[in-house]
């Protein structure tokens, strides 16, 4: 992993001297054909609807049109940074978003390490399909399981609490016990799905390594810590950067679903803000620029990680 | 770039019209529906739907505001913020002037044109629903074993809950019962089991008026005194501990499976409970039963809808002309008459239904197919000045039951003195403010905060835009009186 060279720009396909990059287009016209549809697709789904984040500097309406809606400038976005909602919005959407990559980062990692080290290679491939089912589950299903399990007087782990303690939780209507039910369920649902990268990762790891290790005597966490950890490290840190670079998407639907009158101080975030104002009340150009800052929060953080990431001489996403 | 179009109005007709309606039936009917067709027939035009699936309706509507590319008429599910927007922005004809000129549009229900409308102006044609839903839904039997009769006041009601709860009413001698299920609920005076109650306690529907003046509901005496009894009924066991959260989906089960008794909610619901309870065991014929209305401390009172539900709309940008509008009018108007009426609800005699010496059945039982050549087709039905279209008569007591409580409804019901009124204020943080009530109050039910915590949430509701929206709604009140 260290003998990555200093040079990356191999020189293969820039050509070398004397030859310009008609000729090199000429050269490989085959493989910039097979380019093309890639290229459309992006430029079609990915780049051209981006426009439309331009009616956050427009005062909208569906009627008058994209072309014919006036301009404001920046008026959506002052009116959302003084909003009293925002530092709620923000709080929330942080607290959420710091334990989901606290908890729920690091779920699958420690999932394909023990998964790693089981032997019997049957079991390992059954287990693992097992545990992929969860991400096929929508939400609406989730919190409809959650609900079944964890409501009061009738759900079953209710009904297990109250037998040995002699009272309830509220764990679906308490405040404090918001947080730790989304991301509880991001586990549950999550965590198999995401061990497939490190699994994979795991499988390029050279086996006579192990080998030299046990004959040093080396026992299963000596081997795990000196020789798996480092030998993925780069695949947690590319992983790591793109999770941060969606810190702040939470998921509008689980917490939507999730929300009820006795936890929106902790519930609000961004996106479900984002869906009251834009899609039910109508305020399109308002909803468009939260929706926008938080793009644009993402992008900075994204940098700021590979930043970091390439501080710390590692590899980086690009 | 309207050369066609202003032919095509210099020429006189339009012999198209183009419709865009939610379909809310697994299949649309297809061009060749023999409904369909006779309903061209019937109207003299040939009609030209676009179908939308309801779910995404609204999305669709926004995006054909933006396209231009608009039919001669387009079903508006309810007042959103797009199509208010549209509206401001003149979108769509008004139409006050020229209902008077129409056979049926001009016998159009004064109040439920109002409810409809704008502030004051009509921007659709609306589709009229059923006025009074609302009903207190019951168990006879259980009330037969603890011995109580059909409750007829709040005390009664208060009775009847405790006793569920206490008195053992399935006689298995285990204390598994309680009185009410109520569901988690989004919005406010939208017809929760809470909406209902107030009401029944004398609080006025959304808003009070004082002196000429709008007040919120939430301000009243009374509206704090239903909330102290919601407050009772949760203290003691006699609603679900979980109505803050239960799923709405799942709200029949429990009065199903025999465990609560009784539920606030649309007449509708009780015959499903009914049916629900016949299939599990056929010996509970009749076992559900309604009543209206429960006599509070302001007398008898009822919760009703606002009479309509959707409307019929428009578009300046497709329909140009005065004469053009005309035209539709009277199409829409043709689609009122009872012929119109029958092929859009009950679809075409001798294939959908048999009717035999003024006996009507219906031959689609169990052929779906047949139900779906017209059934959507009912989306663009307005029933005005009233339904005349054939319903199975059902001859349970239920259904009876039904009938009488509209009829009897519609002399106690207690209107939302603000329904037509649109303020920007609303349409821009209704949602938030909404929310701050909504959730004071079932904080208030669950005893996480008091009577001062309840004003303080009043407060912030003032504070947060509640002010702003007093002060617009009184105004847009005054000028429309």
């Amino acid at each position: 992993m260290e003998t990555v060279p200093k040079k990356r720009d191999a020189p293969v396909l820039t050509a070398g001297k004397g030859i310009s990059w008609m000729a090199a287009l000429k050269r490989d016209k085959w493989l910039y054909l097979l380019l093309i549809p890639g290229l459309l697709y992006f430029l079609i789904f990915k780049y051209l609807p981006m426009w439309g984040v331009l009616i956050a500097f427009k005062d909208y309406s569906p009627y008058l049109g994209f072309w014919k809606s006036e301009w404001v400038g920046f008026d959506y976005f002052k009116d959302f940074f003084m909003n009293p909602d925002f530092f709620r919005l923000l709080r929330n959407t942080l607290m959420l978003a710091s334990l989901d990559l606290l908890f729920a980062f690091p779920a699958p990692l420690i999932l394909a390490l023990l998964l790693n080290e089981v032997r019997k290679a049957v079991y390992k491939r059954c287990i693992q399909t097992f545990i992929y089912v969860p991400h096929f589950v929508s939400w609406t299903i989730v919190v409809s399981i959650t609900f079944v399990f964890f409501t009061v007087d009738t759900g079953v782990i209710n009904k297990l609490i109250m037998s040995l303690t002699g009272e309830q939780i509220s764990f679906l209507s308490d405040a404090d016990w918001f947080r730790p039910m989304i991301v509880m369920q991001s586990i549950w649902k999550e965590t198999g799905w995401g061990t497939i990268l490190f699994l994979a990762a795991l499988a390029t790891v050279d086996q006579e390594q192990y080998e030299a290790a046990i004959m040093d005597g080396a026992g299963r966490f000596r081997r795990m810590w000196h020789i798996t950890l480092p030998a993925i490290r780069s695949t947690i840190i590319v992983l790591l950067i793109l999770r941060i670079g969606s810190f702040l998407n939470l998921g509008f639907e689980q917490v939507y679903l999730m929300t009820n009158s006795l936890n929106r101080s902790v519930a609000d975030i961004f996106d479900t803000y984002v869906y009251m104002m834009g899609i039910t009340q109508g305020a399109y150009s308002y909803s468009t620029a939260v929706g926008l800052f938080k793009s644009v929060v993402g992008i900075i953080l994204i940098f700021g990680a590979n930043y970091i990431a390439k501080k710390f001489d590692q590899e980086g996403l690009f | 770039c309207s050369h066609s179009e202003t032919s095509n109005s210099a020429s006189g007709s339009k012999d198209t019209i183009k419709i865009m309606a939610p379909l809310l039936s697994p299949e649309s009917p297809s061009d060749k529906s023999p409904s369909l067709k006779a309903l061209e027939k019937y109207t003299g035009k040939e009609i030209k739907v676009t179908w939308v699936p309801d779910s995404s309706y609204n999305d669709k509507f926004n995006i054909v505001m933006a396209s231009g590319e608009m039919p001669h008429a387009i079903v508006i599910k309810d007042k959103s913020a797009g199509f208010i927007k549209s509206v401001k922005a003149g979108a769509f004809w008004e139409l006050s002037p020229y209902l008077k000129d129409y056979k049926n549009l001009s016998q159009a229900d004064e109040k439920i044109l109002k409810n409809s409308s704008v502030n004051g102006e009509v921007y659709g044609i609306y589709r009229t629903r059923d006025l009074i839903r609302a009903c207190m839904i019951i168990r006879t039997d259980w009330l037969k074993n603890v011995g109580l009769d059909m409750p007829e006041t709040l005390d009664d009601f208060y009775e009847v809950l405790k006793a569920f709860k206490e008195k053992d009413p399935d006689g298995n001698g285990k204390d598994d019962t309680y009185g009410m299920v109520v569901p988690k609920w989004m919005g406010l005076g939208n017809g929760s089991p809470w909406d209902v109650l107030q009401i029944w306690f004398g609080a006025p529907n959304r808003y009070g008026v004082e002196n000429g003046k709008l007040i919120p509901d939430f301000t009243t005496k009374e509206y704090m005194d239903a909330l102290t009894f919601f407050k009772k009924l949760y203290d003691e066991g006699l609603i679900n501990k979980d109505f803050a959260v239960m799923d709405s989906a799942k709200w029949n089960d429990p009065v199903v499976k025999g465990k609560a008794g009784v539920i606030v909610d649309t007449g509708s619901r009780a015959s499903q409970i009914q049916s629900a309870m016949e299939e599990a065991d056929e010996s509970n014929k009749d076992i559900i039963d309604i009543v209206g209305s429960l006599e509070g401390p302001n007398g008898k009172r009822t919760f009703p809808t606002s009479g309509y539900s959707g409307m019929i709309t428009i578009p300046k940008s497709s329909v140009k002309t005065e004469k053009e509008l005309k035209e539709v009018l009277s199409f829409l108007d043709k689609m009122n008459d009872k012929e119109a009426q029958i092929l859009t609800n009950n679809g075409v005699k001798g294939r959908n239904y048999e009717l035999k010496d003024g006996v009507f059945t219906s031959l689609e039982k169990n052929n779906k197919s047949l139900l779906y050549e017209h059934e959507g087709l009912a989306q663009f039905s307005m029933s005005i000045p009233k339904s005349e279209y054939y319903i199975e008569d059902q001859k349970t007591k239920l259904f009876q039951h039904r009938k009488d409580i509209i009829t009897e409804g519609e002399k106690i019901a207690v209107f939302n003195p603000a329904e037509s009124l649109v303020s920007d204020v609303y349409t821009q943080k209704g949602a938030q403010l909404d929310n701050i009530i909504l959730d004071a109050r079932t904080q208030f039910i669950i005893g996480e905060i008091d009577e001062k915590g309840f004003d303080d949430a009043v407060e912030l509701w003032k504070k947060s835009g509640g002010n702003e929206l007093m002060k617009d709604l009184n105004k847009l009140y005054q000028s429309s009186k």
